[in-house]
C-alpha cells in the first residue's frame, strides 16, 4: 500500500491523534483511595470514599438538618459535650466540666486549654459567647439550633476558659443540646459571617477533619487535621484520626450506590434500603444499622388547612395507614412501625400502640361521620371539594417515594386523594416556613424528647400550625423540670394529645442502615445514630 | 473567500442574537409570571411574600416595558453577563464554565468513538461482499437511533459495573470512568454517522473515478479507502456538526445516569429548581457551541474541496 | 442526493427534504390497491412485525384490559422484586405492583404525549412551512430563518427550557418535545410545497381561474402530504424517545403514574438487585420506536421504488 503522503489524510491524522491525546490525558486523573495493609490493627493513612443520598446544599454544621450531609460536616467541628449512644448520658468534649443550677437556669462550662481550631485560633469562652451570640441570626435554615436557645438571657465570660450559659426559665434539654452538631463551635472568623456565606463557603472548625472542597450535589472533601489532640471522652483513639482524607460522593440513586460498593468503587455508603439488603449481605460488606431518636416519619400536617383542621379528618388519616407494611415493605429489616411520635429510642418515650392501629373500617366511619361522603370516582367529596392533599416530599432519602406511594394506596382506599409532589432538598426548610403545604413527610433525629417542643410547640416555630392548647403549657414545663420522674410524666402527656389529637401522622421509625467494606473498621455510631469517623481505620 | 468567511460569520452572529431572542421569549415571556416562578421556586405561588416579589421584580427589571427589558438583557448578556443562578447565586456564566470541561471532554470522546465505531460499520458494510454480513450490519444503525441513551446507560452499568466490575459506575474519575459514558453516548450519533457515510460510500463507489481507479489496476480495499471514503467524508463531516448539538444535549441525559459532573447534571438541576437565568445561559451556550463547530466546518470545507462553489455553501455539497 | 428521507435521518432533521424537480411526479388523485398493499407486507417479514408491534401498543393504550386483568396502581407489598415469572410476565416492581400492566398502562400516557407532540410539530410545523413555501419572498425567508434558529438550538434544552417555563406534567412536557421539533417539519413541508407548486397541473389550475385557496387546498396539499406525512411518522419515533427522556429525568407526570420513562427511573435505584425493572420496560419503548422507524422507511421510499 502506497503511503498515504497526501496533505490532507495527515492532517486528519495528526488531528485525531491530538484529539484523543488530550481526551486521555484530561481523563486521567486520580483514581480511588489507597488502604492500609496488615489485618487487626489499626493503620494510619488511607482515603475512605463515602456515597452518600443528597447534599443540602449548605457545609454548616450549625445551619444542616439532613443526616447525609451530616455525616460529613459534622467531623469539622467539635461540641462543648458529647452523649453516650449506649446510656444517654452526657460526657466531656471541648468542656471537660461542667456545673448545672438546680433549677436548670445556668450552666456553666470549664473549656480545655489546649484545643486550636485550624485556622490556628484559640478555643476561649469568647468564642463559645460569639457562638451562641450569633444563633438567633442564623435565619432559616438554624432553627434547630435557635430552637436549643431559645429563651436564652446571655452568655457571658467568666474567663478565658469558662463561660457561662444563663436561661430565663429552666431548660432541661440544654445540656443535651451542647453535644448536638447544631451547636458545634467554630471560630470566631467564622461566626462573623453571613449564613449564606457559611453555608457555601464552610466553616472554620476544631474538629478532627477540616473541609478542604465543596461542589454543591457532588461532593464533599475533607482531609485530617494534624495536630488534634482533643476528641471526644467516648472516642477510643487519642489524637488525630487514622484517616488522611474522607470524600463523600453524592449519588442519589439507592441502587447505583449499592452497585458501587458491591463492585469497590466506594468504601461505604448510607441510607441501604430493604431492596439492597440480600445483595450486600454476604459480601464483602458489612451492614451496619441503628435506629434514631426524634420524632418519627410521618406526615407532618398543616393543621390550619381547611380539611386538616377537622380532628376526626386527621384521625381517620392515621387509621386509614397500614404502618407495618410500609415498615416491611420498604425499609431496612428491623424498622419499627411507629408507635407514638417519638422513636423508642428516644429517652421518655412512651408505647402508645393501642392509638396507632391501622383499620381502614375505622377510617372510613370517621371520614363518614364528618360529613366526606363517597364519590364516584372513589374520592370522598364534601360542598362540591374534594378530600385531597398535596404530600410535599424531599428525596434525602431512597425510602421516601414508595413509603409515599404505599400510602398513597391506602389513603385512596379510604376516599383520600394523596398528589405527591418531589421538591429538592434545599426547599425543606424554606417550604416549612412558608406555611405552604397540605401535609410534609419527614422527620427528626434528636435524642432528647424536647424536639416535641421543637417542633409542635405553638410559641416556637409551629410549623403545623397547631391550635394553641394545653399541650404549650406541657411542653414548656417539660423544658422546664429538672426532676426526672415529673419529666417523664409530662412528656408522656405531650405524646398522647400529640397522637389522640392526631396533629402529626407517626408511620415508621427511623433506621438508619449504612453498607461498609469490611476494610473499613470502626465506623461508629454516636448518639443521634450520625456517624464519628476519628477512630475509623482502613486495613 | 475573505467574503465567504465574512459572508458565514454574519449569519454566526444573526443565529445566535435570535437563539438568544427566542429563550428570552420561551424563558422570560411565556411563563407569564417568571418572577413568582422564581421566587417561589417550586412551590405553589400561592404564598409568596408580595414584599419580596416586587423587589425581585425590581432586581430583574419586570417592572419595565417587555422591549426595554429585552435590551437591557441582550446588552448585558453580549457583555458576557447572564446575570446570577437563582439556585446558588452564582453568576451563570461562571457556572458554566466550571461545569463546561467535563462535559467537553464526555462530548469530545463520545464524537470520537461514535467516528470511529461509525465510521468502520460503513467502510466494512459497504466493503463486503457477503450479503448476510452487510445486512447485520447495515441493521445495527437503525437499532442504535431507537433505543432510549438512558436505557443503554443503564444497561451498560448493569453489565460492565455491576456484574463485570470492570467500570465504576458513576464519578468523573479517570480514564476508566469515562468509558461507559461516553460510549453511551456515542450509540445514536455513531449510527447516525453510520447511515450517511454508508450511504455516500454507496453512491461514491458507483462514480466514473472509481471505475478508472479500478481499471487502472488499483487493490479494492485501497479504492475504497483512498478514493470512495475521501469522498464519502465530506457529508458525513457535515453531519457531524450538526450532530455535535444532539451530544452536548444528550450529556443532560447520561450524566444524570451516570451521576457525573458537567453541564448536564447543572442543567438538569437548574431545571427542577426553575432557575431561569441559569437555563436561559445553557440554551444560549448550546446554541453557541452548535454555531461554531458548524462556522469551523463551513470554513474547513472548502479546503477539503476546491470544487465547491463557495457561495451556495453546504447544500450544493450534499448534491 | 438521497430519494429517501428515512436513510438519512440527518438531512431529515435539516428538514432538506427532495430537491425541488426530482420525486415522483406529482398528479391529480391517488388511491392504494388493498391487495397490492397486503402483498408489499407480506413480502417483507420486519415491516410485518414492526405493523404488528404498532398496533398492539396502539390496542393497548385504548383497551389495556386486553392485555392484562392486573392493577397497575396496586400490588402485593410483600410480593415486590419478584424476577419475570409465568405470573408476572415483567416481574413485580419494589411496591409488588405487576411491570407489564404498568408497561401496558404506560402505553397509553406515552401514545397521548407522543400524539400531541407530533399534532404540535405537525401543524406548527406544517403552517410555517406551507406559508412560506406558498407565499414566498421576504416572508420565506424569516420564516427560515426563525426556523434555522430552532435547529441551532440543540432540541433536548429547548425542550428543557420549555418544561422550565411551562411546569411537569404528560401533556407539558407533549408541547415542549412537538414545539422542538417543529423545525424539521417546516422545512419539509416549505419544500415539498415549492416543489408541487411549479407543477404543470398548478399551472393550469391557476390559469385557468382557480383561486389560491383552490388551489391550496385541492392540489398542493394533497401532493405535498407525502413526506410530511413519513416525517411525522419518523417524529413519532423520536418524539417517543424525547418524551421518555423528560420523563425519566423527572419532568413528567407524578407517581404513580406508568409513563415508561419514570418507569425505568424508578427502576434505576434498584438496578443491582432487579434489572428487569429497567431493562423491560426500556425494551418497550426501543421496541416502538423500531417499528415506527421501520414503517416510515416502508412508507416513505418503498413503496414507490416497488417494481
Amino acid at each position: 500500500m502506497t503511503a498515504l503522503s497526501d496533505a490532507r489524510t495527515s492532517r486528519w491524522a495528526v488531528l485525531t491523534a491530538l484529539v484523543t491525546t488530550s481526551v486521555v490525558l484530561t481523563a486521567c486523573g486520580s483514581g480511588g483511595g489507597d488502604s492500609g495493609s496488615g489485618a487487626g490493627q489499626p493503620t494510619s493513612g488511607g482515603t475512605l470514599t463515602f456515597a452518600v443520598g443528597s447534599d443540602a446544599g449548605c457545609v454548616d454544621p450549625q445551619q444542616v438538618a439532613s443526616n447525609e450531609t451530616i455525616y460529613s460536616v459534622r467531623q469539622i467541628v467539635d461540641s462543648l459535650t458529647d452523649q453516650d449512644p449506649k446510656t444517654g448520658t452526657i460526657v466531656p468534649w471541648l468542656a471537660k466540666s461542667w456545673d448545672v443550677s438546680s433549677d436548670a437556669t445556668t450552666f456553666t462550662f470549664h473549656l480545655r486549654s489546649d484545643v486550636t481550631f485550624s485556622d490556628g485560633s484559640k478555643l476561649t469562652a469568647q468564642v463559645v459567647k460569639d457562638n451562641f451570640d450569633a444563633v438567633p441570626k442564623l435565619g432559616a435554615l438554624g432553627t434547630l439550633a435557635e430552637g436549643y436557645l431559645s429563651g436564652v438571657k446571655s452568655t457571658t465570660v467568666v474567663d478565658p476558659l469558662t463561660v457561662k450559659v444563663t436561661f430565663s426559665q429552666p431548660n432541661a434539654q440544654f445540656l443535651q443540646a451542647t453535644s448536638t452538631h447544631s451547636l458545634g463551635i467554630e471560630s470566631s472568623a467564622s461566626v462573623k459571617r453571613t449564613p449564606q456565606q457559611k453555608c457555601s463557603d464552610g466553616v472554620i472548625g476544631s474538629g478532627p477533619f477540616v473541609l478542604k472542597q465543596y461542589v454543591q450535589n457532588q461532593s464533599i472533601t475533607l482531609a485530617k487535621r494534624t495536630g488534634y489532640a482533643w476528641g471526644s471522652s467516648q472516642w477510643s483513639k487519642k489524637g488525630e484520626a487514622y484517616l488522611d482524607k474522607l470524600v463523600f460522593k453524592v449519588v442519589p440513586e439507592a441502587g447505583v450506590r449499592a452497585g458501587s460498593l458491591q463492585s469497590g468503587q466506594v468504601d461505604a455508603i448510607s441510607s441501604v434500603g430493604k431492596a439492597n439488603e440480600a445483595a450486600l449481605k454476604g459480601g464483602q460488606v458489612t451492614l451496619q444499622r441503628r435506629a434514631n431518636p426524634g420524632v418519627v416519619f410521618g406526615l407532618g400536617l398543616n393543621n390550619a388547612r381547611p380539611a386538616l383542621k377537622d380532628t376526626r379528618v386527621r384521625q381517620a388519616i392515621v387509621s386509614a395507614i397500614d404502618r407495618q407494611q410500609i415498615a416491611d415493605t420498604v425499609f431496612p429489616t428491623g424498622t419499627r412501625a411507629a408507635t407514638s411520635v417519638l422513636a423508642q429510642t428516644t429517652p421518655d418515650y412512651t408505647s402508645l400502640a393501642s392509638d396507632l392501629t391501622s383499620d381502614a373500617a375505622k377510617a372510613k366511619a370517621l371520614l363518614d361521620l364528618s360529613g366526606w361522603k363517597m364519590g364516584s370516582d372513589g374520592i370522598r367529596t364534601k360542598d362540591g371539594k374534594k378530600l385531597s392533599l398535596t404530600v410535599k416530599w424531599f428525596p434525602n432519602a431512597s425510602t421516601n417515594q414508595p413509603a409515599l406511594e404505599l400510602i398513597q394506596q391506602q389513603l385512596k382506599a379510604v376516599g383520600v386523594e394523596v398528589v405527591l409532589k418531589q421538591l429538592q432538598v434545599t426547599q425543606f426548610a424554606p417550604t416549612l416556613q412558608s406555611g405552604d403545604f397540605d401535609a410534609v413527610w419527614g422527620n427528626v433525629t434528636r435524642a432528647d424528647p424536647d424536639i416535641l417542643r421543637s417542633s409542635f410547640s405553638t410559641k416556637l416555630a409551629n410549623f403545623y400550625h397547631l391550635p394553641a392548647s394545653s399541650l404549650d403549657t406541657a411542653l414548656s414545663e417539660q423544658a422546664a423540670t429538672v426532676d426526672a420522674a415529673k419529666r417523664r410524666q409530662l412528656v408522656t402527656q405531650v405524646q398522647q394529645s400529640l397522637v389522640r389529637n392526631a396533629y402529626y401522622v407517626p408511620v415508621v421509625e427511623l433506621q438508619t442502615q449504612l453498607g461498609v467494606a469490611k476494610k473499613v473498621h470502626d465506623v461508629n455510631f454516636d448518639a443521634s445514630s450520625r456517624i464519628q469517623l476519628h477512630d475509623t481505620w482502613i486495613g | 473567500m475573505r467574503r465567504y468567511v465574512i459572508k458565514r460569520l454574519g449569519q454566526a452572529v444573526g443565529v445566535l442574537w435570535a437563539a438568544y431572542t427566542v429563550s428570552f421569549l420561551v424563558l422570560d415571556y411565556l411563563p407569564g409570571d417568571p418572577v413568582t416562578a422564581m421566587a417561589s421556586a417550586g412551590m405553589d405561588s400561592g404564598q409568596v411574600d408580595p414584599q419580596q416579589i416586587a423587589a425581585l421584580r425590581h432586581e430583574y427589571g419586570f417592572d419595565k416595558p417587555v422591549l426595554v427589558q429585552y435590551a437591557e438583557y441582550l446588552g448585558r448578556a453580549v457583555r458576557g453577563d447572564f446575570g446570577d443562578s437563582v439556585s446558588t447565586g452564582r453568576p451563570v456564566t461562571s457556572a458554566l464554565a466550571d461545569a463546561l470541561p467535563q462535559t467537553l471532554q464526555l462530548t469530545g470522546a463520545a464524537l470520537l468513538l461514535a467516528v470511529v465505531l461509525g465510521g468502520a460499520l460503513a467502510v466494512l458494510a459497504t466493503y463486503t461482499a457477503q450479503r448476510w454480513l452487510r445486512q447485520l450490519l447495515l441493521s445495527l444503525p437503525p437499532l442504535g437511533v431507537s433505543v432510549p441513551t438512558f436505557w443503554v446507560g443503564l444497561l451498560l452499568v448493569e453489565t460492565f459495573s455491576f456484574r463485570l466490575h470492570w467500570f465504576p459506575a458513576f464519578g468523573n474519575d479517570g480514564f476508566k470512568g469515562l468509558v461507559l459514558p461516553a460510549l453511551t453516548l456515542a450509540v445514536p450519533t455513531g449510527a447516525q454517522i453510520a447511515q450517511v457515510l454508508a450511504k455516500s460510500l454507496l453512491t461514491a463507489l458507483d462514480q466514473a473515478y472509481v471505475e478508472t481507479a479500478r481499471a487502472k489496476g488499483a487493490g479494492r480495499w485501497r479504492v475504497h479507502l483512498r478514493h470512495a471514503l475521501r469522498n464519502a467524508a465530506l457529508p458525513a463531516l457535515t453531519v457531524v456538526g450538526l450532530l455535535v448539538g444532539q451530544l452536548i444535549a444528550g450529556s443532560v441525559v447520561v450524566e444524570t445516569v451516570f451521576s457525573r459532573d458537567g453541564l448536564g447534571r447543572v442543567t438538569a438541576a437548574a431545571v427542577t429548581a426553575q432557575d431561569i437565568p441559569l437555563v436561559q445561559g445553557v440554551v444560549v451556550f448550546g446554541a453557541l457551541i452548535f454555531v461554531m463547530t458548524n462556522l469551523v466546518i463551513d470554513l474547513v470545507y472548502p479546503l477539503f474541496d476546491p470544487r465547491l462553489v463557495v457561495a451556495s455553501g453546504r447544500k450544493a455539497a450534499l448534491a | 442526493m438521497s430519494q429517501s428521507l428515512v436513510d438519512d435521518p440527518v438531512e431529515a432533521a435539516l428538514g432538506l427534504g427532495r430537491p425541488i424537480g426530482a420525486g415522483p411526479q406529482p398528479y391529480p388523485g391517488r388511491r392504494v390497491d388493498v391487495r397490492r398493499l397486503l402483498r408489499f407486507v407480506l413480502r417483507r417479514p420486519g415491516l410485518l412485525l414492526s405493523v404488528v408491534v404498532l398496533v398492539l401498543v396502539v390496542l393497548a393504550s385504548f383497551w389495556p384490559d386486553l392485555f392484562t386483568s392486573q392493577d397497575p396502581l396496586k400490588g402485593v407489598p410483600s410480593q415486590n422484586f419478584r424476577g419475570p415469572s409465568g405470573s408476572h410476565w415483567f416481574g413485580t416492581d419494589e411496591l409488588g405492583r405487576d411491570v407489564f400492566s404498568r408497561v401496558v398502562h404506560g402505553a397509553q400516557l406515552s401514545l397521548k404525549a407522543t400524539l400531541i407532540a407530533v399534532l404540535v410539530a405537525f401543524v406548527a410545523g406544517g403552517l410555517l412551512g406551507v406559508v412560506a413555501g406558498f407565499v414566498g419572498r421576504w416572508v420565506d425567508d424569516v420564516l427560515m430563518r426563525f426556523v434555522d434558529v430552532l435547529l441551532s438550538i440543540p432540541a433536548l434544552f429547548l425542550s428543557l427550557a420549555l418544561v422550565t417555563a411551562l411546569g411537569y406534567g404528560t401533556v407539558k412536557v407533549a408541547v415542549a418535545v412537538g414545539i422542538a421539533s417543529v423545525a424539521a417539519f417546516a422545512r419539509v413541508a416549505r419544500a415539498e410545497v415549492l416543489r408541487v407548486r411549479q407543477a404543470v397541473f398548478v399551472e393550469a389550475s391557476h390559469a385557468s381561474g382557480a383561486r389560491w385557496y383552490a388551489v391550496l387546498v385541492r392540489h398542493v396539499l394533497p401532493n405535498a402530504a407525502g413526506p410530511v406525512i413519513v416525517l411525522a411518522t419518523l417524529d413519532f419515533g423520536s418524539s417517543i424517545l424525547a418524551v421518555s427522556a423528560l420523563s425519566f429525568l423527572g419532568y413528567g407526570a407524578p407517581p404513580p403514574a406508568p409513563e415508561w420513562g419514570t418507569l425505568i427511573s424508578d427502576g434505576r435505584n434498584y438496578l443491582a438487585n432487579a434489572w428487569w425493572l429497567t431493562a423491560l420496560p426500556g425494551l418497550a419503548i426501543a421496541a416502538t420506536v423500531l417499528a415506527t422507524n421501520r414503517i416510515a422507511r416502508a412508507l416513505d421510499g418503498e413503496w414507490n421504488r416497488q417494481p
